[in-house]
């Protein structure tokens, strides 16, 4: 075939004379546009492959051998019966990897496997690697483990009244070891504007655990090869950082490490540290020389958590008689469980990430992280922030009613703005949070049911701020956050290389947006290689909301070069100037006269006449003086914000206390949407989540440190029958430095589903349930309570008048 | 104990040795290699692992593999065919119906059985069909729109592609 | 992933057969026909016999169909086909209501209505895994010798949770036994015993091979309440089933009420004809039932909600039971 019968291929697949023109018009060809994503048909035909769907030659089964108790001292273990069974090949304890690990470089207080006590009921103490995954499990039963049990605690106040049994050593003699993390910060004089308050509202908020739920357990697989090379294929969120972590406690130098991370089926957070198995199958792997893989079983998933932390949150809240807020002071205990994980992040964050979308006069927050025995706390969808912003606009909320002001309103008059700072000096530039208010409020005619709609009917608001990437990385670095690597080939496929983890929220696909935008290449001449550490130059992985942002920046850092130098080839041949030449459609071609164009392929091949093989990186880091000016001042701190509204309108059900959340209303502004179809489905994701913790999801334990209910039948997920409607509806405000404006969507839209749901209940039946889960106990016992008070006169009659008391009183 | 046994998989027999105590999930999987199917729960909790046995949705990893000897079975796998995805792959694809993938295959496999039963399938309808299919990612609402739109393609004798304005 | 523990599996086609592989592997054989509550329980290692006898190869375990006056459901029809099946629908619809509640939708296609008489008793400390129960320490259900939801308690009261056993009492069902040393016929009421370790009179080599439902009187009105925290995929965590037998239009003549997913055994609401027998069905009625149910009702902290709470839903149940049965029978008028 010659060359000139490749061409006719690429033509008839290229955009036609009238769309050229069109595309003229328009300033994106496919930002912006509902378009497929990279992996959607390998994902709806069954052919992506997730780690548990790799099998190696030769490879065993590993198993993790897991403490029955919550806290003990491990006196000794006897695997010998264990290594005498048929087909088991190594087994190995916390003795072989003795190196402390821990997402944060100040917090690494956990071991691959313990090494001289367990801390919570789950906790992995030795690990078997066998032919088969039954033969593993056959061997755990016959490792011996002799513990000497000492004083548990689950109750953080309990760990922090009495330091005598510390979980953890104490950072200095005579602290209290229990303490895991202590944040107080105050901005603005707050005793005295709190003094000076017209009104001031008090509560006490407790937020329950819950956890991500991801439906992909973890697995990983771990080869150490003939020549001493380790690659670990891992259900990960953070590849650079398991990279890293695995060459630490291994002690392997880490240019012989190898991490690819496969498709992941879902992550949220759950999958952002090292786990045991991680550590697990690579070290069975050097002893046995054969790949090893270890897949958790759900109730595992449930032990190795990281979910939301439980936090008991006082807060009192000040303002004037017009409704602007003067003072905030914030009280916060949080249950870190067994671990430090990003739990230092974690306390800053339960003080650091509230103060926006709203001005403040002044600020104070006092957060204590504890550490309880029980799986550790960590980081899960809108990291550290859902839980103080359910206190914080509920807070809101009875700041209105006390005010006798609309709850959007107060929200308008307390706006932020764009281009500014907020109380604890983070420079803030794009803001729609005022454009959010307004959609929702017009969406949900909210005017026509605020307060208006029948008893047991109501309408609540929320708002809230979240980031887009963090601005420091987690060990401090000069170097970028993201990077990207293209390599352009002469058929017109160019190639994606970034270590970005795409978890299903769609990162592959922005990446491969921004090259067809960047070079005009259809979609599908673009592959994306990501999350391999071998291949692919570093970016710090899938969380704080920072992929699209950094690694879509990046991109287009390393795209423009190309196109720069593809203009630059085909002008030189047209002989006009480079400005004039447009890349998109699948063409090269003339802005002033689109007949004279050329397939996209024959452009990049005068380019690579021109100036050699096509390849080019792109580089993002974030900018570094845009923080407080404070210790802690820049956690928290990112280089864009995002803002979300939500209106709830629910039905409780008086007699039994059950809420139906009917919708949701989502305004959300991401700045610009690269894909509606991706920042929807992140919208509605993140408010299924946030409505799932707020009526059903509970993360609890028995008395005995036993986890209540570590399976997929008792930790209650909504069905498709219990979740709401939702309207999802995008505001762009168009941030300076997103790329081409856009701002995260995946965390931001969970934060206002928690306090809409609580003010909408509110609304419903006059009761404000302070405590997560709103199930329906809880609110029955709320209504029920508020009947006595009502029935004594101690309350006005909630949305009925005195005829209509008739309604039965259920309970005793 | 190791027990021969002959399996029907989207529309190939196979003879094959399998440990009389696996699933028909553990055979699909780690067996004959049909990796589409996935495990979620351990235990018939979540739905990921739902296979069509005579064209009846079935939790696959909780089905004893000899219960389905003698019946055919479907996976994801087998709802595409020569002339390309599925009406409802391709809907999912086009709605953005599957974010991390990982419940698509057991939805997909729900879906089609109502598709198969009801021409115009209400909301409720479609709800009440993936009621036992758990996803964590979607809020289910684009999971819903594909459902409509591969139905009303398949109403008109069109492709879902057809039907979307870009 | 949960492994199960090795096992042979028999697949006999007739009725015989299977009964004497029952017979043969006593005390480590079990049978199995949809598998959807033993499957889940073997995970946990909760029942590890050496032979499965599955009986959904079984021709004669099929049907639904009027014979003699009554109407026969074969023990491994699915639960779909029951909340389906026409005959169902027309004589018992509050039975083809109670077999569409039950879990997800694969679950009723693979689960038998005789699975479902025969369902195990749960409990927060029971249906865990191996593990968990043994950092536990066991119970006496299974593996130890305490109760962990009665202190110093010797009875296990794990929670009956089925869905159509109380709806089948109410239509005064009995179920067909069979074994090798021949069948029998029990009602459905006294099939189940007050004993959570096994709360059925089926001998573990006998198998339910049919339900049997008596033609219902003219104007019988029923109705199944369901409570659980899900729309779907949950067990009930309070079930309430009523069948009121009307003398006339207006006038009650008896009332069956069954109320379960609490304790070991359905409940059997007494004393409900001196209440209501003869009288009309009004407002003043219901609050006497729900006020007895409430009385007989004594939900113990088997799962993980609040006692109290489940309590009172008995008698927001049962008057949501009635309110049913006054609002279909007005939409028939």
């Amino acid at each position: 075939m010659k060359l000139e019968d490749l061409r006719d291929k690429q033509k008839e697949r290229a955009a036609s004379d009238e769309e050229l023109r069109q595309a003229l018009e328009r300033e994106f060809q496919v930002i912006g546009r509902r378009l497929r994503r990279t992996d959607g048909l390998s994902k709806s035909t069954g052919r992506t492959v997730y780690t548990d769907d790799i099998v190696l030659p030769g490879m065993l089964h590993g198993k993790i051998l897991r403490s029955p108790h919550p806290h003990a001292h491990i006196k000794s273990i006897d695997a010998s019966r264990a290594l005498a069974l048929d087909g088991v090949h190594a087994v190995i304890t916390g003795s072989d990897m003795p190196v402390p690990y821990g997402i944060l470089p100040w917090t690494r207080d956990e071991h691959a496997l313990c090494v001289d006590k367990v801390r919570y009921v789950g906790d992995g103490v030795a690990a078997v690697a066998a032919v088969d995954e039954e033969t593993a499990n056959r061997a755990l039963e016959l490792i011996e483990v002799e513990y000497e049990a000492v004083r548990h605690y689950l109750d953080p106040k309990e760990a922090l009244a009495d330091p005598e049994t510390p979980i953890h050593e104490p950072h200095k003699p005579g602290e209290n070891g229990n303490v895991s993390k202590r944040v107080h910060l105050e901005f603005g004089d707050v005793d005295r504007l709190m003094e000076g308050s017209e009104v001031v509202v008090e509560s006490e908020y407790y937020f329950e655990g819950t956890t991500h739920t991801a439906i992909e357990p973890h697995c990983a697989i771990g080869y150490y090869d003939a020549s001493g090379k380790l690659t670990v294929w891992s259900a990960t969120q953070v590849p650079h950082y398991l990279h890293r972590e695995l060459a630490r406690v291994l002690d392997l130098d880490v240019a012989r490490v190898r991490v690819i991370q496969p498709a992941v089926g879902g992550a949220f957070g759950g999958k952002s540290e090292p786990f045991d198995l991680e550590f697990c199958v690579a070290k069975l792997s050097m002893a046995t020389g054969r790949p090893v893989k270890i897949l958790y079983t759900r109730e595992e998933v449930f032990y190795a958590h990281r979910g939301r932390h439980p936090m008991l949150m006082r807060y009192r809240t000040g303002a004037d008689r017009s409704g602007r807020i003067k003072a905030v002071d914030a009280s916060t205990v949080m249950d870190g469980g067994a671990y430090s994980s990003f739990g230092l992040v974690t306390t800053y964050y339960s003080g650091q990430l509230v103060t926006m979308p709203y001005a403040m006069e002044s600020y104070r927050f006092d957060s204590t992280r504890v550490y309880t025995n029980k799986p550790c706390c960590g980081p899960k969808r809108g990291h550290g922030s859902v839980q103080p912003r359910f206190a914080i606009e509920v807070q809101l909320d009875r700041l209105a009613e006390a005010l006798g002001v609309d709850p959007i309103e107060l929200r308008r008059i307390n706006s932020l703005g764009s281009d500014t700072r907020s109380v604890n000096e983070f420079r803030v530039t794009s803001n729609g949070f005022l454009e959010c208010l307004e959609a929702v409020e017009a969406a949900s005619d909210w005017t026509n049911k605020y307060r208006r709609l029948p008893y047991g009917r109501g309408v609540g608001v929320a708002g809230s701020c979240y980031i887009s990437g963090t601005n420091y990385p987690i060990y401090p670095n000069e170097m970028p956050q993201s990077a990207v690597q293209l390599q352009v080939d002469r058929s017109g496929r160019v190639t994606v290389f970034c270590g970005a983890s795409e978890i299903g929220q769609g990162s592959d696909s922005a990446l491969a947006y921004i090259v067809a935008e960047e070079l005009g290449v259809p979609l599908d001449y673009i592959r994306v290689l990501s999350a391999d550490t071998d291949l692919t130059p570093v970016d710090l992985g899938a969380y704080s909301s920072r992929e699209t942002f950094m690694c879509g920046n990046a991109c287009i850092a390393a795209a423009r070069q190309i196109k720069e130098q593809v203009r630059q080839a085909v002008g030189e041949a047209w002989g006009c100037r480079s400005k004039q030449v447009a890349l998109a459609g699948g063409w090269a071609f003339d802005v002033r006269d689109t007949g004279q164009r050329l397939p996209i392929s024959e452009a990049f091949n005068l380019a690579e006449a021109r100036f050699g093989t096509l390849g080019a990186v792109g580089c993002y880091n974030t900018p570094k003086d845009i923080h407080g000016d404070y210790r802690g001042g820049t956690i928290g701190s990112s280089p864009a914000y995002s803002f979300t509204a939500h209106v709830v309108e629910l039905a409780v059900d008086p007699e039994t206390g059950f809420v139906e959340v009917e919708k949701i209303w989502i305004a959300h502004d991401c700045g610009r949407a690269l894909n509606p179809i991706l920042v929807e489905g992140q919208m509605e994701g993140s408010a299924y989540m946030g409505f799932a913790e707020a009526i059903l999801e509970e993360h609890i334990f028995k008395e005995s440190g036993l986890h209540n209910a570590p399976s997929l039948l008792d930790y209650k997920i909504p069905t498709s029958l219990d979740t709401p409607e939702m309207e999802s509806l995008i505001v762009e405000s168009l941030d300076p430095e997103g790329p081409y404006g856009a701002k995260e969507a995946g965390e931001g839209p969970l934060h206002p589903s928690i306090p809409a749901i609580a003010n909408a209940i509110y609304d419903a039946v006059g009761v404000r349930p302070d405590r997560l889960p709103f199930s329906p106990p809880r609110v029955w016992t709320a209504i029920q309570a508020r009947r006595v008070r009502e029935e004594a006169g101690e309350l006005v009659l909630w949305k009925r008048e005195p005829r209509e008391t008739a309604l039965p009183v259920t309970g005793d | 104990m190791i027990e021969v046994i002959e399996l029907t998989v989207n529309g190939d027999r196979h003879r094959i040795g399998v440990p009389s105590h696996y699933t028909l999930l553990e055979t699909l999987r780690y067996v004959l290699g049909y990796t589409g199917s996935k495990q979620g729960c351990d235990k018939g909790d979540c739905g990921s692992c739902t296979v069509l046995v005579d064209g009846v949705p079935t939790l696959s990893c909780i089905l004893p593999v000899q219960e389905a000897v003698g019946h055919e079975v479907t996976t994801v796998e087998g709802l595409a065919g020569p002339d390309g995805p599925h009406a409802l792959q391709d809907a999912f694809d086009i709605c953005g119906a599957a974010q991390c993938g990982f419940c698509t295959p057991g939805v997909l496999i729900a879906a089609a059985s109502l598709l198969r039963q009801t021409e115009s399938p209400s909301r409720q309808e479609i709800k009440t069909a993936l009621s036992g299919n758990l996803c964590r990612c979607t809020g289910y609402t684009k999971i819903y729109e594909a459902v409509e739109l591969a139905a009303r393609a398949a109403r008109e004798g069109r492709k879902p592609s057809e039907l979307v304005q870009r | 992933m949960l492994r199960l523990h090795p096992y042979r599996y028999h697949r006999p086609r007739e009725l015989a057969g299977a009964l004497e592989l029952l017979k043969v592997h006593a005390g480590n054989v079990m049978p199995i026909a949809g598998g959807t509550d033993l499957m889940p329980n073997m995970k946990h290692r909760l029942f590890t016999p050496g032979h499965l006898v599955s009986l959904k190869g079984v021709e004669g375990l099929y049907g639904i169909e009027e014979r003699d006056g009554e109407i026969w459901i074969g023990a491994c029809e699915s639960l779909t086909s029951v909340a389906s099946a026409p005959l169902v629908k027309r004589y018992y619809p509050s039975l083809a209501f109670a077999a569409s509640t039950i879990a997800n939708p694969m679950i009723r296609n693979q689960g038998t209505i005789g699975g479902n008489l025969c369902l195990d008793t749960r409990c927060t400390y029971y249906n865990q895994t191996h593990f968990w129960r043994q950092a536990l320490g066991f119970c006496l259900k299974r593996d130890g010798d305490v109760c962990h939801v009665v202190k110093g308690g010797t009875r296990c009261v794990a929670a009956h949770s089925a869905d159509t056993p109380p709806v089948l009492i109410t239509l005064g069902a009995s179920a067909d036994l069979a074994s090798t040393e021949g069948t029998r016929t029990i009602g459905v009421e006294e099939f189940f015993t007050a004993d959570g370790v096994w709360n059925t009179a089926r001998k573990p080599h006998e198998v339910v091979t049919r339900v049997r439902l008596p033609k219902p009187p003219a104007g019988l009105r029923t109705s199944y309440q369901k409570l659980r925290e899900r729309k779907s995929v949950d067990f009930p965590i309070l079930s309430v089933a009523l069948a009121v037998a009307m003398a006339d239009t207006d006038t009650v003549a008896s009332i069956s009420l069954v109320v379960s997913g609490l304790g070991a055994k359905p409940r059997t609401i007494g004393q409900l004809d001196d209440i209501a027998a003869g009288r009309q069905l009004d407002a003043g009625i219901i609050e006497a039932v729900a006020e007895q149910a409430y009385r007989q009702c004594h939900p113990l902290a088997n799962i993980i909600v609040d006692s109290d709470w489940r309590r009172a839903m008995v008698r927001v149940y049962v008057r949501r039971a009635f309110r049913d049965i006054q609002s279909k029978s007005e939409a028939a008028a």
